[in-house]
């Protein structure tokens, strides 16, 4: 249907309520009126110059649709489409050309808004190996799985969540390495998606998640886009959202965060010591507090002598009970914590001048906190670090096995321990064990969970999850 | 349907056969029949061996139905429904056994004091919580800590050979003697009989017995071993060391620089003393719900604990009378639940084969 120009514009005006972003040209010519409209914030005016004004201002002769699509448009992005599209093509920051000689619209990419380059992760800095990471751009993040996988059987599918923002959610997958039901699935969670807006990635994972109300995350998360092709080369599913760094993956299972990208630019068998050395940090920085605890309240008579009696030594005189002691110490480290996360770079050494001398040292002379105190609460702090991707769940359970340890001595821990790891055991989203491949044993899994193999090793597919050629059921 | 594998069926034998015998037993036995037990063991573990290999055909011949179902084909619902009340009361006060068993330990050696009645009331939401998550979870979170619980076992008999041990004394204890103990003592045994009610949870593939033959061998090796140096360590004063596998290590050499080892054996022994009250719990909850077929898993959990609590206040809080109970009278029900329901059992499977082969002939 051929379009009175002005009119057109004027209700594409009031659709967007007068909105000063909203930019509209009109252009005369032989035949009749040629109208753009386009959003400035999104789109280049220098291309829409050079690209779209000034080659139809030059062209003499007669101008028809196919003409300009072809011919005078000199753009790369240039398209026909029909009017339900042009809402999404302007906020997308393409131009949109209509007339009222010629039937349709008319969409140009001129798309140009500020996205940041490529650079490391400040989560996951790599001593060893690719450094490039994930942008806010989902156009960016695309190309850097696409530069990877050279595949016709790479697959982007764009789906559009949240009622305001629109943002595009674009699953991907390489086709035939994953499992069709998986991407059925996740395909179906993000259409029934009914949300405001997305503002990041996060917002959609609790969406994907059997249990959003759990503590222990069920979905995969990387900033690098090597180990998200690492992952989607194994079968699984990666979930990107525009303006977030963050891509998600799944299926996902609790080994994943126990492996670094690092371990596999290195000897495998010095990544099998770091990797049993991450687990061992888990388990400090989980139970150590609240073991030390137990074994301080409940069961002393089994430590080494000289240890008991340098930690009577200490904790003799304490205005607090061995139980607050450690919890005063935690809240302490949790606080600076918090406040250096916080706080301008430029205040970060005040902070730990403050934390570690005044708070630390002083609290330790004045007789408030006892050094084994400060050293093992220090430590399971530390340990955490060591897995990093687990640190808001293991601060929680931080404090559960202080009172568990504090409250019930090791029969706490234990069983504090085994319910645990008995929820865990409950968790299989997408058909797969969270505790894959120990628990079940999945014996083809081996060669690259806690110990790890050769990569000559690692040629057979993945059974722990479900994908396209095989694995979990 | 929820399912666990072989291995993790293996698993669960292995950590039934440890169940009641390497804290009390070997003395309560040694009391009666001195080191000579160990013969009265060897002769319930091989009939134990056979009641497996029965458990195995059973699974052949039904590989989906559950015990119910089986026997309700075969000798009728009534008859159905009174076996398995039979194992919800063996399971019942198996469960109360194991609490018993953890609380002499948990007051003698780690919390000296009553204190261990409120820890046993703590372990009620975890065991709770495992049988509500279901047989498929409790299962792999036993696979998972399998080689856990076996190292630690392993590391309390090696560092026993660390003091001076030497053989005891075999063949003092008559051929009678040796029977009654092992009579007396018969409800401390048949614990992997729960793997009759999860029959229909467990997945086996064509010669995957083996794996759970595996299993058994190593759990009964380990028992063994625990008498024998039990038995070895202590000699003539074997009856007065209650807690046996905490004992090899209390009065062994220490190691300087590592410290006292005690903590080995109290993890060991909590984590399999939890795990076994999983099993039971979930044995319990499984036949209360065949036999209450309208009730759910939840009620069979909230049922066992509100029975729990009310027999722990009568018999257990004084666990002598505990362990007197399962000795005097609760070995009737054992040699029920032991002996005569996996003949039964067997003979039934027995008569349909026959009954099959002649309808085939014919």
């Amino acid at each position: 249907m051929k379009q009175n120009v002005e009119k057109f514009i004027e209700k594409l005006k009031s659709q967007f309520h007068d909105d000063s972003d909203f930019a509209s040209r009109l252009f005369v010519c032989s035949n009749g009126k040629i109208g753009f409209v386009f959003l400035k914030s999104m789109s280049d005016p220098v291309l829409f110059s050079q690209s779209i004004y000034l080659p139809i201002q030059n062209f003499e002769g007669e101008i028809n649709k196919q003409l300009l699509i072809d011919k005078i448009l000199k753009n790369n992005g240039v398209e026909s489409i029909e009017e339900e599209k042009i809402f999404a093509d302007i906020l997308d920051g393409k131009v949109i050309v209509f007339s009222d000689f010629f039937d349709g619209f008319i969409s140009v990419d001129i798309t140009k808004y500020p996205t940041r380059t490529p650079s490391e992760p400040p989560t996951s800095p790599v001593i060893q190996g690719p450094r490039e990471g994930f942008v806010e751009d989902f156009k960016t993040n695309m190309t850097l799985l696409r530069r990877r996988i050279h595949s016709k059987d790479l697959v982007f599918k764009t789906l559009i969540v949240g009622q305001h923002t629109q943002t595009k959610v674009i699953l991907s997958y390489i086709h035939g390495v994953a499992d069709k039901r998986v991407i059925k699935e996740v395909e179906e969670k993000i259409k029934n998606i009914k949300i405001d807006g997305v503002i990041d990635s996060y917002y959609i994972l609790s969406y994907l998640e059997k249990r959003p109300n759990s503590l222990f995350k069920q979905i995969g998360n990387s900033e690098k886009p090597d180990v998200v092709v690492s992952k989607m080369l194994e079968g699984k599913v990666a979930i990107i959202v525009d303006n977030s760094p963050i891509v998600l993956t799944v299926p996902f299972i609790l080994m994943e965060d126990m492996q670094s990208s690092n371990d596999y630019y290195t000897n495998h068998h010095y990544a099998s010591v770091v990797r049993f050395i991450r687990m061992c940090g888990l388990l400090i920085a989980i139970v150590a507090p609240g073991f030390y605890l137990a074994l301080q309240l409940f069961h002393y008579n089994i430590l080494p002598l000289n240890f008991l009696i340098t930690i009577a030594d200490t904790t003799q005189g304490l205005p607090f009970t061995p139980f607050l002691e450690i919890l005063f110490i935690f809240l302490l480290f949790q606080i600076l914590y918090e406040v250096s996360l916080r706080l301008p770079s430029y205040l970060g050494l005040a902070t730990s001048v403050v934390g570690a001398l005044i708070l630390g040292d002083t609290g330790v002379k004045a007789g408030l906190i006892s050094p084994p105190g400060v050293i093992i609460t220090a430590l399971a702090k530390i340990a955490l670090y060591t897995v990093p991707e687990q640190q808001s769940q293991i601060t929680v359970l931080q404090i559960v096995f202080i009172i568990l340890g504090g409250s019930l001595g090791v029969l706490g821990i234990i069983t504090g321990f085994v319910y645990v790891v008995n929820y865990l055991n409950t968790l299989d989203d997408y058909k797969t064990p969270y505790l894959a491949p120990y628990a079940p044993r999945v014996k083809e899994d081996l060669a690259d969970a806690l110990l790890k193999s050769s990569i000559n090793d690692h040629h057979a597919p993945p059974k722990s999850f479900p994908t396209g050629k095989g694995g979990a059921k | 349907m929820k399912t666990i594998s072989a291995r993790q069926t293996g698993i669960i034998v292995f950590l039934t056969i440890l169940a009641n015998k390497i804290l009390v037993l070997p003395s309560v036995m040694y009391e009666q029949s001195k080191a000579d037990s160990i013969f009265a063991l060897i002769a319930i573990f091989s009939f134990e061996l056979l009641v497996l290999t029965i458990f195995l055909q059973v699974k052949k011949a039904h590989p989906d139905q559950n015990l119910k179902e089986i026997l309700k084909q075969k000798v009728g619902a009534v008859v159905a429904k009174i076996v398995i009340f039979a194992f919800l009361v063996f399971f019942l006060f198996k469960t109360m056994l194991t609490y018993s068993v953890l609380y002499i330990y948990l007051k003698d050696l780690v919390y000296q004091d009553e204190f261990g009645f409120l820890a046993l009331v703590c372990l009620f939401p975890v065991v709770n919580h495992a049988v509500v998550c279901g047989l498929r979870a409790m299962g792999r979170t036993f696979e998972l800590f399998y080689y856990i619980v076996l190292v630690g076992v392993l590391f309390c008999l090696g560092i026993a050979f660390f003091t001076d041990i030497s053989m005891p004394n075999f063949f003092v204890a008559s051929p009678t003697e040796i029977l009654n103990s092992g009579f007396t003592h018969i409800f401390a045994f048949g614990d992997y009989l729960a793997l009759f009610l999860f029959i229909d949870k467990i997945k086996l593939r064509k010669g995957e017995g083996k794996k759970i033959f595996f299993f058994a061998f190593v759990g009964i090796f380990l028992v063994l071993s625990i008498f024998v140096v039990f038995y070895s360590k202590y000699q003539v004063t074997a009856f007065m060391h209650n807690n046996a596998l905490a004992d090899l290590l209390i009065f062994s050499v220490q190691f300087n620089a590592i410290g006292r080892l005690d903590i080995i054996a109290m993890l060991t022994i909590m984590t399999l003393g939890l795990f076994q009250l999983e099993i039971f719990q979930a044995a319990f909850c499984e036949s209360f719900v065949q036999v209450f077929e309208k009730l759910s898993i939840k009620y069979a959990v909230a049922v066992f604990d509100v029975l729990f609590f009310v027999i722990y206040l009568v018999i257990i809080k004084k666990y002598e009378i505990m362990l007197s109970f399962a000795t005097d009278y609760l070995i009737y029900l054992a040699i029920l639940t032991n002996v005569v329901l996996p003949i039964l059992i067997y003979a039934l499977g027995h008569k349909h084969k026959k009954e099959l082969s002649n309808e085939k002939s014919d």
